[in-house]
């Protein structure tokens, strides 16, 4: 693992286990972060973002099976492997909270109401830096104020309903930085607030990253943030990482069908009114029983039919620090990665006209057996 | 800058002392106090509404009060004329409107007066008229039985809660694991089974396996002396079966309304946030799952409270237990409605208080009840 690299996410797949049948929500996600860096990782809803960084945490619900490697490089332990950790053991609990903390999407329902803010941030630091009371106090309010949450004294002793929404979303981010982790998780940390609140709060996280030199993987859908707050984009769909590269090289050369679609599909101050916004048709398709196809075959519009339908592109790096997965780029490696999928489709064709074949042999050689409950496999 | 200074400041200095009706206001200006106080004060109409109910229960029978007693004493061989019969009218107030008979039979209740015949006769101030069926006054025939009652009620209500959370937290952390559907099937069946067929059923086992009998809640020794410490073993002994078998019943409710909401709580956002800050399991079950999960069942005490003096009339009867649902039955069939009129007087009141206290311990455990408003 490189030492400048905080975390390394490899080959990262989280099942889903349900009635109907095993859905892959994350197919193979790779990235890095590095420390201090802020990445952010795109893509709509359902592509599987959230369940990435749930993975990181080990916070999963029961029913997700991550597997896969994530690895994580810990001032304390050096290099932990996550995923090989007890999600309920004292380990991973040491992570948590401590070295990587994460900010929830909706403030509002990520306090308990049953106990004070205070209770809440403190708990985290009795957790992991002090047990004394007093001096832990003093220091989850200090973070409180740090945030800017006035009047803190007061605030301290609050309920989570005393609360304003963009009040809350500081609260969860003191919560979040009171133990000064390593890696701070971002899920749509603002998606539930008004723009102002908002534009106050990415400011608060840019400082506070300053100050602390934390690394920010942070999730969102919405590309202004990203430019924002991020060095390096990930752009995912369908729990796959389609292209990956530097904020500027996203926005000023977007290659990825898709990625071109999320950034046209941006409304642009003194555009006329009547002008329609694009949009990428179609929806993401279930991932369950997926066919081997690029994913984004359905809504693409410049979709190789015989190519893109037959073999999913695998992640090319095409520039230092831009990486690719579609078969319709122009750049040579992506030629490349067309040949090696061409040849790929072919052997398959050929091995399942064999198998057909021997199939169709075996059929006509076996003796007839009578059906007993309709139909016999 | 300056404003964080003012306030490492205050936060330095000590509060000045302040004086007692600073300290009064300090306290009464408590959501938590202020709730409580809210609610005790709607105690007071509460059980006026009551009262007015079972007054009009008392009303109910053809003849008043007099004639009732005239008849009474006729059948002992004691004739009253016409002019007595008046005369006790007028005591009672009998001719009087009802809303005055309604006044004087509360303030009878809450204290008769020293020099009143009924307290040179009975020598008790609460005169809750006289019963019929049993021959004595009412409040004799009720005092009797209302000590065991209550003890009973709160002990079954005890083994309520501290079988059925335990068993809860453990179903809904281990959700349909084995456990889960043993624990659910055995609820199922104590909900499903009629109540005075465990009865008798259990009371027949414990007389196949120890010999005896343990029917009712006294012995013969207690029925004499009373219950002391030395035969207190004996009478928790006697109350093992009514214990399993009302409080099986009400205990499944128990456990699939904390499973149900300890689930719920589960899947919370905030449950992921402690999670996510490295809380133990343990303690996330317990602090953030439970105390949010148990608010339903708290809130629901009044409610298992009157299905308790209720529900275990019929079981009252198989096992013979001293309590008060006989005792009501035995009123309401012979028509002894100031009898009647007591007991679910008490009981109201009992389940009303019960009410009370649920409500100030949920507003103990829920902020948001106590929560009267105010500026964020």
């Amino acid at each position: 693992m490189n030492k400048e690299n905080i975390l390394e996410v490899k080959d990262l797949r989280v099942n889903i286990h349900m009635m109907e049948g095993e859905l892959t929500a994350v197919r193979g996600v790779n990235f890095e972060i590095k420390k201090g860096e802020t990445l952010g990782l795109v893509g709509e809803s359902g592509c599987g973002k959230s369940l990435t960084c749930k993975a990181i945490l080990a916070i999963n619900d029961k029913k997700c099976e991550a597997s896969g490697s994530i690895k994580f490089n810990s001032d304390e332990s050096g290099e932990v492997e996550i995923l090989d950790l007890d999600p309920k053991g004292d380990a991973i609990r040491n992570i948590r909270g401590k070295q990587i903390s994460m900010i929830f999407q909706e403030p509002m329902v990520a306090f308990s109401p049953m106990y004070t803010i205070g209770n809440q941030i403190n708990e985290c630091t009795r957790l992991h830096i002090t047990k004394d009371k007093k001096k832990s106090k003093e220091i989850s309010m200090s973070v409180m104020k740090k945030v800017g949450i006035a009047n803190v004294e007061k605030r301290y002793n609050q309920y989570p309903h005393e609360f304003s929404g963009g009040m809350l979303q500081r609260a969860l981010i003191a919560m979040a930085l009171v133990c000064n982790p390593k890696m701070l998780i971002a899920d749509e940390p603002t998606t539930a607030l008004d723009v102002t609140i908002q534009a106050q709060i990415l400011e608060l996280m840019k400082s506070l990253q300053k100050d602390f030199n934390t690394a920010i993987l942070f999730i969102t859908h919405d590309l202004g943030v990203v430019a924002k707050m991020c060095d390096r984009v990930a752009v995912m769909y369908l729990g796959k990482i389609v292209e990956s590269a530097d904020t500027e090289t996203i926005y000023a050369n977007p290659l990825h069908p898709y990625t071109k679609g999320l950034i046209g599909s941006v409304h642009k101050i003194g555009g006329s009114r009547d002008e329609r916004l694009f949009s990428i048709e179609g929806t993401v398709p279930l991932a369950m029983n997926l066919p081997i196809r690029c994913g984004f075959y359905d809504r693409c519009t410049v979709a190789i039919d015989g190519l893109c339908n037959k073999a999913e592109p695998e992640l090319v790096e095409i520039e230092p620090g831009h990486k690719i997965a579609c078969f319709a780029c122009d750049h040579e490696k992506c030629k490349a990665e067309c040949e090696r999928a061409r040849k790929e489709i072919a052997e398959r064709e050929k091995r399942e006209r064999r198998k057909v074949e021997i199939e169709a042999q075996e059929a006509a050689m076996a003796p007839k057996k009578k059906k007993l409950f309709g139909r016999r496999a | 800058m300056d404003t964080n200074v003012n306030v490492a400041e205050n936060m330095n200095s000590k509060k000045p002392k302040s004086t007692f009706f600073e300290v009064l206001k300090d306290f009464f200006g408590k959501d938590l106090v202020r709730y409580i106080i809210r609610r005790v004060l709607m105690f007071i109409p509460t059980i006026f509404l009551v009262s007015i109910l079972v007054f009009f229960v008392i009303q109910l029978p053809p003849g008043d009060y007099v004639s009732a007693h005239i008849s009474a004493l006729a059948s002992e061989g004691e004739i009253l004329t016409e002019d007595e019969a008046e005369a006790m009218r007028a005591e009672y107030g009998l001719d009087k409107p009802v809303i005055v008979q309604y006044g004087m039979w509360i303030r009878d209740i809450i204290w008769t007066p020293t020099d009143s015949q009924y307290y040179r006769i009975h020598h008790s101030h609460h005169n809750w008229k006289y019963s019929f069926a049993f021959g004595k006054n009412v409040w004799d025939v009720v005092e009797e039985r209302l000590g065991i009652t209550i003890l009973v009620t709160s002990i079954i209500m005890i083994f309520q809660y501290a079988v059925s959370i335990p068993i809860a937290i453990y179903s809904s952390t281990h959700q349909y694991s084995v456990g889960d559907y043993v624990f659910s099937v055995i609820g199922f069946l104590g909900t499903a089974i009629p109540n005075f067929i465990l009865a008798i059923v259990l009371m027949y086992l414990s007389y196949k396996w120890t010999g005896k009998a343990n029917v009712g809640l006294f012995s013969q020794d207690m029925m004499v002396n009373g219950i002391h410490w030395y035969n207190f073993g004996e009478f928790l002994k006697r109350l093992i079966i009514p214990i399993i078998v009302i409080g099986t019943s009400g205990t499944c409710g128990i456990i699939r309304s904390i499973r149900a909401q300890m689930l719920d709580e589960i899947g919370r956002q905030y449950t992921l946030t402690a999670r996510a800050k490295g809380v133990k399991e343990r303690k996330i079950v317990m602090k953030y799952c439970f105390r949010a999960a148990i608010n339903p069942t708290v809130s629901g005490l009044g409610g298992i409270l009157s299905s308790l003096f209720s529900g275990s009339t019929v079981t009252a009867l198989v096992l013979n237990m001293q309590i008060q649902g006989p005792q009501l039955l035995q009123a309401l069939l012979t028509q002894d409605m100031y009898l009647a009129g007591a007991i679910v007087m008490i009981q109201a009141t009992l389940v009303v208080v019960g009410i009370l206290l649920s409500d100030i311990a949920l507003a103990f455990l829920d902020p948001r009840i106590r929560y009267s408003g105010g500026s964020r």
